[in-house]
């Protein structure tokens, strides 16, 4: 037996531990999650989950807890983002607290705007979540009700409103009831040149026979750091069509976890990442098969310019019971520039024999013949490489049902392009 | 209109020569056929023609009106009037063909200092063009060439000439894979901007093209240097009796 040293803490876990303390607000809950980080630290690359983003060298130290900003502030700021759909009815938090600016909810809809309860967490290798429940300011839990059928998109958004180096944290439970039909947006922004913490959890979960359609539009700003999760869980025929969207922040970290516990699901994940200038950005996924006959398909187009650092992790566990799953993952990059660099490590774990698991990962840069033939015509250099970038993307993107979403989707797209490319 | 000189190109790669000191002019108003055998450096000289990278210029020099050729990038040769009809237009998946049309319709006017086209004027421009080349409109809903026919990737190329107006256009092979038919309307489209400011190249196998689109010089291109010139009875002796006789006589 060797005795226990004390690790000697980083600056950003200090920073982290005196920030909860300054916060005071306290429970047994969020007293464990921050003993945990105390014991065991931030994850390091020695972590396998955290294998290409290491969290210890890169959280930066220094932040405190975000204070409830005023009213005003609180609407004036949404004015620089504008909306993605039009027509949508939007639940809205500013630096992680909840404001309730009167948006009428559809029928089949409702929201408790209370902190939810976090789910029980294992050691530094969901320092995400860990973070996030010691932390969360606000929250609340949208329930859709059993049967509904809501056309109307529901919106969550989030907004930092600049006041530098704070800790803007909340959580989100969503329970799409049996059978029910639901499309939700799910959007953070934040601004230009301001260094901030956002942490972000949601918690899915699809009941028998229920379909959601849920996005996610993530546009943190270009100094924001942003630890995130979202988990899910899918039951009997359940259907989530899955899209994601990261464009912006210094370092995003965007967790995503499917349980598949009912029979006849089908999963479908797609997202574009965008990392331009000086981002890090990881999405690591873990898709869990524990019954049979199940379908899900994951694809991811990244685009890697400037000193963008890209990571994709896909997961794939298939239990013992989980016979004739069908899991087909794909993740295609572009690298643009010298200085970005892109990860992508596909895992399969099988334990079911009669499955369906295939995955690939391509990486190229813009073809040759193609930017001949545009530039042929009169289109310059940069117009003709943001056609080809758009064209690679938008693949995925014009295969959203909602044309609306689809459209502000691609604006944002375009917007990173005049600044990236 | 076009003056080349001495002209020496290697493939940038490998070194290899491909262009070994041709010399060609073209003047504006003229149509000029170039034929010869394959792999004589027909298509590599209308690529240097354009700008593509892949080619290294030793020696020599291309003017085009008064203006070092050589020093555009691709782009901006082509807003300087220079067009190229593929031997082989590329697919190009993703990008769709209106929106490229507009893109480059409207990239060339704003380097002339032109306000950019209105929706609208676009879409009855690009309908008109189509019409008379006998384009189904629909097919332009699809991405760039994307599952065209062989003959169907020619016509687009023509169209988009049309549509651009360009001063200098060399046509690279643009009649193989067209039926007889389509022979005729791409020529007609090719004839229809025949213009006392406008320079075009043919490069083609076939006297039948030139039946149609009726040469004001004919030259043979053979291993890299044009080796003899003359006026459009030049394609029909050739016809007739092929190359070996003037690669022989030029040796
Ligand atoms: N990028 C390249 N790499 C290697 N060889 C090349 C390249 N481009 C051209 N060549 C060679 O240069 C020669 C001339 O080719 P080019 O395509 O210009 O011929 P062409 O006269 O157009 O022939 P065709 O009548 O068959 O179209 C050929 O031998 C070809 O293989
Ligand atoms: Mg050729």
């Amino acid at each position: 037996m060797t005795a226990h040293t004390p690790r000697i803490l980083t600056d950003a876990e200090t920073s982290l531990l005196d920030a909860y303390v300054a916060a005071g607000n306290t429970n047994a809950a969020r007293d464990a999650a921050i003993a945990q980080l105390k014991d065991n630290g931030l994850p390091t690359r020695r972590v396998e989950a955290f294998h290409y983003t290491d969290l210890r060298a890169l959280l930066k130290a220094g932040y405190s807890v975000a204070s409830r900003p005023t009213e005003e502030l609180a609407k004036t700021v949404g004015a620089q983002f504008p909306r993605l759909v039009t027509g949508a009815s939007v639940q809205h938090f500013r630096d992680g607290h909840f404001f309730d600016f009167g948006e009428a909810l559809p029928k089949g809809a409702t929201v408790v705007a209370e902190l939810p309860e976090a789910k029980p967490l294992g050691g530094n290798e969901d320092a995400t979540a860990l973070i996030n429940t010691a932390f969360a300011q606000d929250g609340l839990t949208l329930s859709i009700a059993e049967g509904a059928e809501i056309e109307q998109t529901i919106g969550l958004a989030y907004a930092h409103t600049g006041s530098a180096n704070t800790i803007a944290a909340q959580r989100f439970a969503i329970n799409a009831a049996a059978n029910s039909t639901s499309t939700i947006v799910y959007r953070a922004v934040g601004l230009e040149d301001v260094q901030y913490l956002s942490s972000s959890v949601v918690d899915l979960d699809i009941a028998d026979g229920a379909t959601v359609t849920f996005t996610m539009s993530i546009e943190e700003g270009n100094l924001a750091q942003r630890l995130g999760r979202l988990n899910v869980s899918l039951g009997n025929g359940a259907k989530l069509n899955l899209f994601i969207l990261n464009v912006g922040g210094k370092l995003v970290r965007q967790e995503v976890n499917f349980d598949v516990v009912g029979e006849n699901v089908d999963l479908n994940i797609s997202g574009v990442n965008l990392i331009g200038g000086e981002s890090h950005i990881d999405v690591t996924s873990r898709i869990t098969h524990h019954t049979p006959n199940t379908n899900s398909t994951e694809t991811f187009r990244n685009v890697a310019t400037g000193r963008g650092r890209g990571v994709f992790q896909g997961q794939i566990n298939v239990r013992q019971a989980a016979q004739l799953t069908d899991a087909r993952m794909a993740c295609n990059t572009l690298l643009l520039s010298d200085d970005c660099d892109f990860s992508a490590k596909p895992e399969l774990e099988i334990f079911a024999d009669d499955v369906q698991c295939a995955h690939g990962a391509t990486v190229t840069d813009l073809e040759d013949s193609y930017m001949f033939y545009l530039m042929a015509r009169g289109i310059s250099e940069t117009n003709a490489r943001r056609m080809l970038i758009k064209a690679f993307v938008a693949e995925i993107v014009e295969d959203l049902e909602d044309k609306g979403l689809a459209e502000g989707l691609e604006g944002r797209i375009d917007t990173w392009m005049e600044k990236h490319v | 209109m076009l003056e080349i000189k001495n002209l020496h190109v290697r493939i940038e790669e490998d070194g290899t020569e491909i262009i070994k000191g041709l010399n060609l002019s073209v003047a504006a108003g003229e149509v000029a056929a170039i034929m010869g055998p394959n792999g004589s450096g027909k298509s590599t000289l209308s690529y240097v023609l354009s700008g593509k990278e892949d080619y290294e210029v030793t020696e020599g020099s291309i003017t085009y009106n008064g203006q070092d050729l050589l020093e555009l990038d691709v782009a901006e040769r082509a807003a300087a009037g220079v067009f190229l009809a593929f031997q082989y237009p590329v697919e190009i998946p993703g990008v769709p063909t209106m929106t490229f049309l507009k893109e480059a319709m409207n990239a060339q006017r704003k380097e002339r200092g032109e306000a950019e086209l209105t929706t609208p004027d676009f879409i009855k421009r690009v309908r008109a063009a189509a019409g008379d080349l006998k384009i189904d409109f629909n097919m332009l809903k699809r991405p760039v060439n994307v599952g065209f026919s062989g003959g169907e990737k020619k016509r687009a190329e023509i169209l988009q000439m049309s549509l651009l107006e360009p001063k200098l256009c060399i046509l690279d092979e643009t009649d193989s894979g067209l039926d007889i038919d389509a022979l005729k309307i791409v020529s007609d489209g090719v004839n229809h901007l025949r213009d006392p400011n406008r320079a075009v190249i043919v490069i083609t196998h076939y006297q039948r093209l030139l039946d149609h689109i009726v040469p004001d010089s004919v030259h043979v291109l053979s291993n890299g240097q044009i080796v003899k010139s003359g006026d459009k009875s030049l394609a029909i002796e050739l016809e007739e009796k092929g190359y070996a006789d003037i690669i022989a006589a030029a040796a």
